[in-house]
């Protein structure tokens, strides 16, 4: 019935076509119309800029020790996280000066934004703990340049090594045969390449886990995972969910397990950080030290930003400070911070001293309103059973 | 009710009398005169009639003697005060649409959504001075974890300069294409507006500013104005909103508008033969909006359509042609390494037949066919070598379905769509449209 419709109407079409063939005035206008061409992308391959960056990622020549690149602090194998089993990276001219942070895994972040406040004042995007840089490209000029990794003096240092590079000649065909004569734009043209190889290469965004294939039908959770997966998203139980979505935004063809906001979730301090050796040194993210334009709002102070938790099972070390080494500590700490802070914070005789990594006067901003940290004086949201139900159900986030 | 009815058909009769002596001016002058005649006449009744008419309320009014006795001298001694809050000067009027669409290749996308509930309220303060209102909600639902959204449509005062003169000032749609300012289901095939008039031409499309319209006996109808323009602050550096509609997304409908560029349009149609409408428009205003901290705050944006519709007997054929340029943007583009620039030109053009296959009364059924060609990014030249950019995509769209009316203001829509660059976007649509 729908197919004779169909025809009917397109013999109706047809003849009112023709009808419209004399009619319009503008044909010059539809002829031009017809075009369309231009130096389009392919999305099956790399571009050549981003195949430039897959040079760029692995190049240790490009830092002063001549043993660094991005790869060495952002492994493929483990979801592009850092593939030590300290705290931090050494990094610097011999390496030997140990990093500020965890090095994050950068995974997913295609997906993320500029870092923003949305309408009700929550922070949102932006790239590293903090979200100081606004794109995956002026997130890639950092280490570049920083003292405590791959220790460039400037542009024109990174510039000069990148010109030696058995690829330099591939960059001026591209960016242009003067490309190396301004340093500066090089250098923007590295950060470009860089961006354009995590945008276009699918290995940062594989969508290849457990959960994906049972999502799209084609694989089944264990009983465990299940019950784990609703243990995540339960609001009185873990709650993982309300800062880790497991549904699909609409920017992305499935879930990403970050919103990309922020929090402060008073994870224990970790002196095994050089810097924290100084009792009077806090990292609290959004509001300094590092970042610098926040430091005013001292409301955000603590707040780091929510990791994608997918290949979360993969990892080394966990949260900004890599306090933690397994999942299993991460969760309990989750679980039971407020209802036994005593496992967690070290203690004088007279109280425990909880949320240590930060001033006295910024405990406060610590998370305790939601679950599962809402539970002061009750027992645990999850109980051990739960707790490895949701840990199982972590393991299926792993890209394969 | 007899005097009214008199008085009406002697209007007409006058109207009709003169037609063949005097102008069309002058016979819309003579009408508006008699009209404003009528108005008062129907306040003076209506205040003789409330001082004839015992009161209810009759304790109250004993209670207060001096207030009912001033509230019936004042409807007796200003007439013209009742007349200006008569009922007749409010009006009230709408649209909504319903759609589902269940894309063929993916069933898990079909979506059924409230897509918009528009509410409108138009005041007339005389004869000349009107005000206009209209609020749109659309996909039913607005908080902080839904993506509807609430927004003033339209919200302007329209004076009658002279006969044949008017002029806009406020929140307007502005005068570019066919949807632009007819965009009531019942007023267009297919369940969702056509691909050129959402993509090419934003839609809704309004701006804040002053427009003049002229209409001359011959059937010509112009319009200019001067008003806010986009903001290419907003272009966002993913491309799936700018793949969907460069305009759209970085269009600024009065909210906080950025005003340091204004733009200029100016639009010509062809009325003078019955059933036939030929016409066209340019629009052309700055979107740096003088802005330090980008590298184009001098950006610019021209766009021009042309279009034409001829309704012969049970045919309906039109034809749309639209194209946009981006002028000044290379500093855009190329500073910070933008990841998704901005693109020369879009461009798309749309025909379509539409032929009203039987009727009785009220109801009938109208079949139609519509072929776009919609490319949201044809080229880029201000980029810089190597610069990965992202051309098309070139969508050839057929649209092929029926409108079927139960009243002319109430809809029911059927359609399919078929993309010939991208079978994943083929979809069946349905959708009930009402407008009041």
């Amino acid at each position: 019935m729908l197919r004779l419709f169909s025809l009917l109407l397109c013999h109706l079409l047809m003849r009112s076509l023709h009808f419209l063939a004399s009619f319009l005035i503008y044909s010059t206008f539809l002829t031009a119309c017809s075009g369309g061409a231009g130096s389009a992308s392919t999305t099956e391959n790399l571009s050549a800029a981003a195949l430039l960056g897959q040079e760029i990622f692995k190049d240790p020549s490009l830092s002063a020790s001549g043993q660094m690149s991005c790869q060495t602090c952002h492994d493929p194998s483990i979801g592009h996280a850092s593939p030590f089993t300290t705290a931090v990276a050494l990094g610097g001219p011999t390496l030997s000066d140990p990093g500020g942070r965890n090095p994050p895994a950068i995974n997913y972040l295609k997906y993320n934004g500029a870092f923003k406040f949305d309408p009700d004042g929550t922070p949102k995007g932006g790239f590293f703990w903090d979200g100081r840089a606004s794109s995956l490209a002026e997130q890639a000029k950092g280490p570049f340049l920083n003292a405590v990794e791959m220790a460039n003096a400037d542009a024109a240092a990174v510039i000069h090594k990148l010109s030696q590079a058995t690829y330099a000649e591939q960059f001026k065909r591209v960016f242009g045969a003067n490309i190396f004569n301004d340093p500066n734009t090089a250098f923007e043209r590295v950060a470009y390449a860089l961006e354009r190889y995590q945008i276009e290469d699918t290995d940062f965004a594989p969508f290849t886990s457990k959960f994906d294939a049972v999502m799209q039908g084609k694989e089944a959770f264990a009983p465990d995972e299940l019950r784990g997966f609703a243990w995540f998203n339960r609001a009185d139980k873990g709650n993982c969910a309300a800062c880790h979505p497991s549904t699909k935004p609409n920017n992305a063809p499935a879930a990403l397990f970050t919103d990309f906001s922020y929090d402060s979730l008073g994870v224990p301090r970790n002196t095994d950080i050089a810097a924290n050796l100084n009792a009077n040194f806090f990292d609290k993210g959004l509001c300094g030290p590092t970042r610098t334009d926040l430091s005013a709002r001292t409301d955000l102070c603590g707040a780091f930003k929510v990791p994608s938790l997918r290949n979360v099972a993969k990892r080394n070390r966990f949260f900004h400070n890599g306090k933690f080494t397994t999942l299993t500590e991460v969760v309990n700490f989750y679980i039971t911070r407020d209802t036994n802070p005593t496992a967690w914070y070290p203690a004088d005789p007279n109280s425990v001293l909880v949320y240590n990594d930060l001033p006295a006067l910024e405990r406060s901003n610590v998370n305790v309103t939601e679950a599962p940290y809402n539970r002061t004086g009750l027992s645990p949201a999850l109980n051990a059973q739960e707790i490895t139900d949701l840990i199982a159900f972590l393991n299926t986030l792993s890209d394969r | 009710m007899t005097f009214k009815t008199t008085l009406v058909a002697a209007a007409v009769l006058l109207a009709c009398q003169t037609s063949h002596a005097q102008t069309a001016k002058e016979v819309a002058a003579e009408m508006r005169q008699m009209r404003e005649e009528l108005r008062l006449l129907r306040a003076e009744l209506e205040g003789l009639k409330k001082q004839k008419q015992p009161d209810p309320n009759a304790t109250a009014t004993t209670a207060a003697p001096n207030t009912t006795s001033a509230t019936a001298a004042d409807a007796s001694t200003a007439p013209q005060r009742e007349a200006e809050a008569a009922p007749s000067a409010v009006s009230l009027f709408g649209y909504g649409e319903l759609n589902f669409t269940r894309p063929k290749n993916n069933i898990a996308a079909s979506e059924a959504t409230a897509r918009r509930g528009v509410f409108g309220i138009g005041y007339r303060f005389n004869e000349r001075t009107r005000f206009v209102a209209e609020l749109e909600v659309e996909h039913a639902v607005v908080s902080s974890g839904d993506s509807g959204e609430v927004a003033m449509e339209q919200l302007y005062v329209e004076h009658d300069i002279d006969d044949g003169l008017s002029a806009k000032m406020g929140l307007f749609l502005l005068p570019v294409g066919y949807m632009n300012e007819s965009h009531e289901p019942t007023r267009y095939y297919g369940v969702t507006r056509n691909l050129v008039e959402t993509a090419i031409i934003p839609s809704t499309w309004r701006e804040m500013g002053v427009g003049f319209r002229g209409v001359r006996d011959s059937g010509l109808r112009w319009d200019a104005g001067v008003v806010t323009s986009f903001d290419l602050t907003k272009w966002p550096n993913d491309s799936a909103q700018t793949k969907e509609s460069p305009l759209g997304a970085i269009h600024q409908e009065g909210q906080k508008a950025k005003a340091a560029s204004l733009a200029y349009y100016g639009a010509l149609n062809f009325d003078g033969i019955p059933g036939v409408n030929v016409g066209g428009s340019v629009f052309h205003g700055g979107i740096g909006q003088k802005q330090p901290d980008i590298a184009s705050p001098n950006a610019s944006v021209t766009l021009a359509e042309l279009h034409s519709k001829w309704q012969v007997g049970a045919w309906d054929l039109s034809a749309l042609v639209a194209e946009g340029r981006f002028h000044d943007i290379s500093g855009f583009n190329t500073a910070n390494s933008v990841g998704n620039p901005v693109p020369d030109q879009f461009r798309g053009w749309y025909a379509q037949a539409a032929y009203r296959l039987w009727r009785k009364g009220d109801y009938s059924l109208v079949p139609f066919a519509r072929y776009e060609r919609v490319n949201t990014a044809v080229n880029y030249s201000s980029v810089f070598p190597g610069q990965v950019v992202s051309t098309g995509p070139d969508n050839k769209v057929w649209t092929v379905g029926a409108s079927y009316y139960l009243h002319p203001q109430v809809v029911l829509k059927m359609d399919v769509q078929k993309y010939r660059n991208n079978s994943d976007l083929d979809r069946f649509n349905m959708g009930i449209g009402f407008h009041y």
